[in-house]
């Protein structure tokens, strides 16, 4: 895609008053099982500002989809309130994007028509023309277009989730909610899909706000402002938020040589294996 | 590739050709057994050709060629199952949308299903004051119940995964309908309707029977009157072989419709 170094540098960011994006406030959610009630998350609080690239981290099973989906709207919480753009969540909506941990494609719909449809569902005021052109442009950006008519059980894991991470891009949200978005890549790939990202939100005037569910802890550093990570369940709770004051734009040979992305690496991977550090 | 399609598509027909031949010892046996009172291949395909000269014969109400009993048979079943499936498919959508709609109608579904189609046919007479009425009432019953269940249980059988995607993205109540609900239920619909044909190709010869006139049923009881059995075997081979290309139909429909391989 593009060369690893020159990304982000032609960028001013614009300095806007950093405004709360998503504010999640004393967030509970329980599910109602066949063996009872299954307390998921337990009275989380979490702010996030307007333009800030958050990810989730935590063990398998601990609640990140779960919280990521109070955000979307796809799960109600049990008590307390998340509010995105300053609405009450109380469903999905067009101003946050959703990449689905398992892609989420419609079998029966052609890459193409899986992102038009989205793309058609939200922009009602476009013409088909203009409708098409910006699935295209996604389909490009995510290196697809060879690929546009062929079903999705045709693709490889990889492709699906490009076409996922395509069809949340083409409604451009204010919001994006990438549930491990590049868990299926491999780490070429990885790599140029996170490199877009980061352009994407840099040609937004990093005014985008992207919360992202990771296990991978480079990524982690090379992505975010912050990195929340949690506490395993049930009732899981956030554990640690560390900030990462890395200077952007980042370079990702450079980076891993810096001593502050040493620490914040080390820091995280303590934070994440402490237990079986104790144990062994 | 080509040469492993070539090379299934002779044992296929080998196969076939084979079974054919176990058929027609078998009967050549029965007719041997009986010395003949079941008449064997061969006699009944001297009557098959006799019958094959002119199908489409007619002689006034009673005396019409096999070919126009046939026509007169699959016009009902048709008619029959269209009219059966306008109700089944619809109605199955509504019942696997809708737990409340699901719960009042199952236990109706349930009692009626088992009813053997002909017991309807009185109550078809009283509605129609026709036997012809009749029979596609009949008709109409038999296509009702695969088509009615297997549209359900589709519909009910959504994924999440794919409602999510509804969901998640705001699609309207019709690009629910047209992108996912449908295109998800249709293997499951055409599964119904393949069912629905088959049982209802089945009920008309028994309905034909009772309703006399023209048909295929009525062609076999008419040539039991008339004894002749011959007759009767060319009936029940032709629609048996009118059954097979009825299935195999809607078994192109099904991979026609197919998204999941
Ligand atoms: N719909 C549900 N009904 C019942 N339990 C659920 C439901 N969704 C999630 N859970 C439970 O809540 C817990 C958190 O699940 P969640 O999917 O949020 O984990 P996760 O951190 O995303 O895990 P992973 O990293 O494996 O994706 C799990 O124990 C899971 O079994
Ligand atoms: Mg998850």
């Amino acid at each position: 895609m593009q060369e690893l170094e020159t990304i982000e540098t032609a960028i001013n960011p614009t300095t806007t008053t950093p405004e709360t994006a998503i504010a999640i406030k004393n967030v509970s959610v329980s599910f109602k099982t066949k063996k009872g009630v299954f307390n998921a998350l337990n009275n989380i609080s979490l702010d996030i500002k307007r333009g800030e690239i958050v990810t989730l981290i935590g063990h398998s099973g601990c609640g990140k989809s779960t919280l990521m989906n109070t955000v979307s709207g796809m799960v109600a919480p049990t008590s307390g309130t998340v509010t995105a753009n300053d609405k009450i969540v109380k469903g999905p909506g067009p101003d946050r994007g959703i990449v689905f941990q398992n892609y989420s494609l419609l079998p029966w719909l052609s890459v193409f028509q899986n992102i038009y449809e989205a793309v058609d569902s939200v922009m009602k005021d476009k013409t088909a023309a203009q409708k098409r052109e910006i699935v295209n442009k996604n389909l490009d950006m995510v290196n697809l277009m060879s690929h546009k008519n062929k079903l999705p059980g045709q693709l490889s894991g990889g492709m699906k989730q490009r076409v996922a991470i395509a069809r949340a891009f083409a409604i451009s949200p204010s919001i994006l909610l990438l549930d491990e978005p590049f868990g299926a890549l491999d780490a070429l790939t990885k790599s140029d899909m996170q490199i877009e990202l980061l352009k994407l939100w840099n040609l937004a005037n990093r005014d985008k706000t992207i919360v992202m569910v990771t296990h991978d802890v480079e990524e982690a550093i090379f992505l975010s402002d912050r990195v929340v990570v949690m506490n395993n369940g049930p009732a899981a709770t956030i554990k640690k938020i560390v900030d990462i004051n890395l200077p952007r734009p980042r370079n990702k040979k450079d980076i891993s040589h810096d001593p502050e992305y040493m620490k914040i690496h080390d820091e995280l991977l303590t934070l994440l294996f402490h237990k079986f550090s104790i144990n062994d | 590739m080509k040469k492993e399609k070539v090379l299934s598509f002779i044992y296929d027909t080998l196969f076939f050709v084979a079974s054919m031949a176990i058929l027609v010892a078998l009967w050549e046996l029965i007719a041997y057994v009986t010395k003949n009172e079941i008449p064997g291949p061969k006699p009944t395909l001297t009557v098959f050709k006799e019958l094959m000269q002119e199908p489409f014969y007619d002689r006034g109400p009673n005396d019409k060629g096999i070919g126009n009993q046939l026509m007169s048979s699959l016009y009902r079943v048709f008619l029959g199952f269209g009219a059966g499936s306008l109700i089944a498919i619809p109605l199955g959508l509504l019942m696997g949308s809708s737990k409340l709609i699901m719960r009042l109608l199952n236990p109706i579904v349930q009692i009626l299903r088992p009813v053997s189609p002909l017991a309807w046919f009185p109550l078809g007479l009283l509605a129609f004051h026709a036997a012809e009425g009749a029979t596609i009432f009949i008709i109409i019953i038999t296509s009702l119940w695969p088509t009615l269940i297997n549209t359900a249980f589709g519909v009910s059988s959504i994924p999440q995964d794919h409602k999510n995607v509804g969901t998640a993205f705001g699609f309207s109540k019709w690009k629910y309908l047209t992108k996912i609900l449908i295109p998800f239920s249709l293997p499951h619909i055409i599964t119904g309707l393949r069912l629905s044909i088959g049982i209802a190709w089945m009920v008309i010869v028994a309905g034909e029977m009772l309703s006399g006139g023209v048909g295929i049923g009525f062609f076999v009881w008419d040539s039991w009157n008339g004894l002749s059995l011959e007759k009767i075997l060319v009936a029940i081979i032709i629609i048996g072989l009118v059954g097979v290309i009825l299935d195999k139909m809607f078994n192109a429909l099904q991979n026609a419709f197919a998204w999941d391989k």
